[in-house]
Parts: C-alpha cells; structure tokens; sequence
C-alpha cells in the first residue's frame, strides 16, 4: 500500500513538474527563427506581387489564416532602408514602379546586410504578414522576421 | 490678332492648369515604413506592447489630409504567446487583417511645409479597428527638414470601444486602455 502511495505521488509531482517546464517554455518562447524553416512557397517577387493582385482579399486571408505562411522571394533588391536603431527593410522588385516585396529583415539576421547593393538578386525568406493594394501607392506584399536564403551577384 | 490673343489665353490657363496639377501633385507625401507602437501594460510584472514598421502614410500638404494603414499581423511582440493570442484571440487578424485612419491636419494652415522647423500638429478623423470605426483625435508633431516632412503623434483609444474583448483571467495584465504612438519619415509621391 505504502508503494503504491509513493508511485502514486512520485507521478503527480512528475506531471506537475513537466506541466510547469512546458508552460514556463511556451511562457518565454521567442517567436521562431526563419532562417531554419523550409519555405512554403518559392516564388519570383513579380509572380508573387501578381498572384496577390489576381488573389486580392480572398488570397489574403488564404494565407493570413495559416500560422507563418513562409514564402522565399527572389527579386532584384529595389530599396535597402535602415531605420535609426539600425534595423533594415528591403523591397524587392521592378525599379521603376511603385509595387513591391517588402521585407522586415530579423533583428538576429542583421550582420551581412550593409554588404547588399540595389540591382543584386537575392532571395529573401520571411512570414507573410498581409497585402496594401493602393492606387497611388501600387501593391505590396509584406513579409516579416526575413531572413536572406540566397545571394547572388 | 484675336485668334492669337485666344491661344495665348488658352496657353496661359492650360499653364495656370498644369502648374495647379503639378504643385498638388508636389504636395503629396508618403512612406511605406511608417512605426507604430501600442501599450496596454497593466502590471508592471509584465510588459504588453508591440511594434510595427510596416505602416503606410500619405499625407496631402495642402488640404491636410492624412492616412495611415497598418497589417495587424505586423506587430511583433517579444514574447510568440503573447503575438500568437493578439492575433488569434484579440484583434482577429485574418478576418480584420489592417487598421486604418483617415484625418485631417486641423491646423495645416499654421504648418510651413517649405520652411525646415518643427510644427504642432493637431489631427482629427476616424480608426478602424477589428471592423469598427471610431472618432480620434490626436497632438503630433510635423517636422519638416530638407524639405520633406516627418509625422510623430500619441494618442490613448480603448480596446472596448473596438469590441475587443480582454478575457478575465488576464484582465490584470492586459489594460482596456491603449496608449499608441505613430511616427514616419514621408518622401515625396511622384505620379
């Protein structure tokens, strides 16, 4: 009977601890880092600004209702800006008009990216994040906690 | 003669025309990294505020019309719980994926966009927000420097007021009470 006990509470605690761990771990948990994800989708900046136009709102919420759609992007680099604390954001796309991929890069994945030119190819991976269609500002296709999967010259 | 002082009057107007379209078109502003940050801490054990650097801004300087677009799924928290419920739970992101505001600059007249200085700006108009619209008015700043305007304005909304609902069990963490702060550098439109 005393064994039975000891099994008995040994398991409570056991599962009152591994709750704890997980809830703690879900508590603190970090959004997670892009860089080590498989796309879900490979797409061309200008199919992907295409597909959302053609798409419009129904293609949005498509993607937005899934957790992290990651979509890895390749395009010319039209616009590199990099805000006072130093954070970068890259559009990529067709120079000469007002639509674009943009791409909030990671704060973990800053290092290499004041080494980026206007005009090189790369290939950014991030979280779809949502589609501003304007008629004075064109379309643009946003992407979060980017991360680049591939640089070309 | 009369033919010639009809041209020159055609040639005049449809100049006096095209510089009116041309200055309108100068008078446009925009960006698309505008920042946004909200907070609605209620206990200081716990910190709940995002940023967003995604936001869209157009401002007209001359008739003060202001407009600004936000993705809800772009506010990034530090904590993935704490995203994962605003977006899921809060603000619903994938039926209500922006907010949006549209204003006007009360005192445009007193703002000199062609001299370098900074201006108080007071703002008047309407935010959308999980599908419901409310009046706001907000205290900013336009600085203008090089010529080209930068906007920063706060204001305080309440959640309830959007038909966000705070469940009770973190209705000590979470304030009904959201203090947000907007601010972008505008370049000009050119179209």
């Amino acid at each position: 009977m005393k064994h039975r006990k000891t099994i008995f509470f040994s398991l409570t605690a056991l599962l009152v601890i591994a709750g704890g761990v997980y809830g703690l771990h879900e508590y603190t948990r970090k959004n997670a880092d892009l860089g080590h994800v498989r796309a879900d989708l490979q797409i061309s900046a200008g199919d992907l600004i295409r597909k959302m136009e053609t798409g419009g709102q129904a293609a949005e919420r498509e993607l937005l209702a899934k957790k992290d759609y990651v979509i890895a992007v390749t395009g010319s680099i039209k616009e590199i800006s990099r805000d006072e604390k130093g954070y970068y954001t890259i559009a990529l796309g067709n120079p000469d008009g007002m639509s674009s991929v943009r791409c909030a890069m990671d704060t973990m994945h800053q290092k290499g990216l004041a080494g980026l030119a206007t005009g090189a190819t790369v290939t950014i991976q991030g979280a779809f994040t949502g589609f501003n269609q304007d008629p004075l500002l064109g379309s643009d296709v946003i992407l979060n906690r980017c991360v680049i999967s591939n640089k070309k010259p | 003669m009369a033919i010639s002082l009809k041209t020159i009057r055609h040639l005049v107007l449809g100049s006096l025309l095209a510089f009116g379209s041309l200055s309108h078109a100068q008078g446009r502003y925009y960006t698309k990294s505008a920042k946004l940050f909200f907070q609605c801490t209620k206990s200081p054990l716990e910190k709940v505020e995002a940023t967003n650097k995604s936001g869209t801004c157009v401002l007209d300087t001359q008739s003060g019309q202001v407009q600004f677009a936000v993705l809800m799924k772009g506010f990034e928290f530090a904590k993935a719980l704490m995203q994962e419920h605003f977006n899921e739970n809060y603000v619903e992101s994938d039926r209500f994926p922006r907010s949006e505001f549209r204003g006007q600059v009360i005192n445009n007249a007193d703002i000199h966009y062609g001299k370098d200085g900074s201006y108080p700006a007071h703002v008047k108009g309407t935010l959308q927000i999980h599908g419901e619209s409310r009046p706001v008015e907000a205290n900013g700043t336009i600085l203008i420097k090089g010529g080209k305007p930068s906007l920063a304005a706060t204001f305080t909304i309440l959640l309830s007021d959007y038909k966000i609902a705070i469940p009770s069990v973190v209705s000590d963490k979470i304030s009904n009470s959201v203090d947000i702060s907007v601010e972008g550098a505008l370049e000009p439109l050119k179209n």
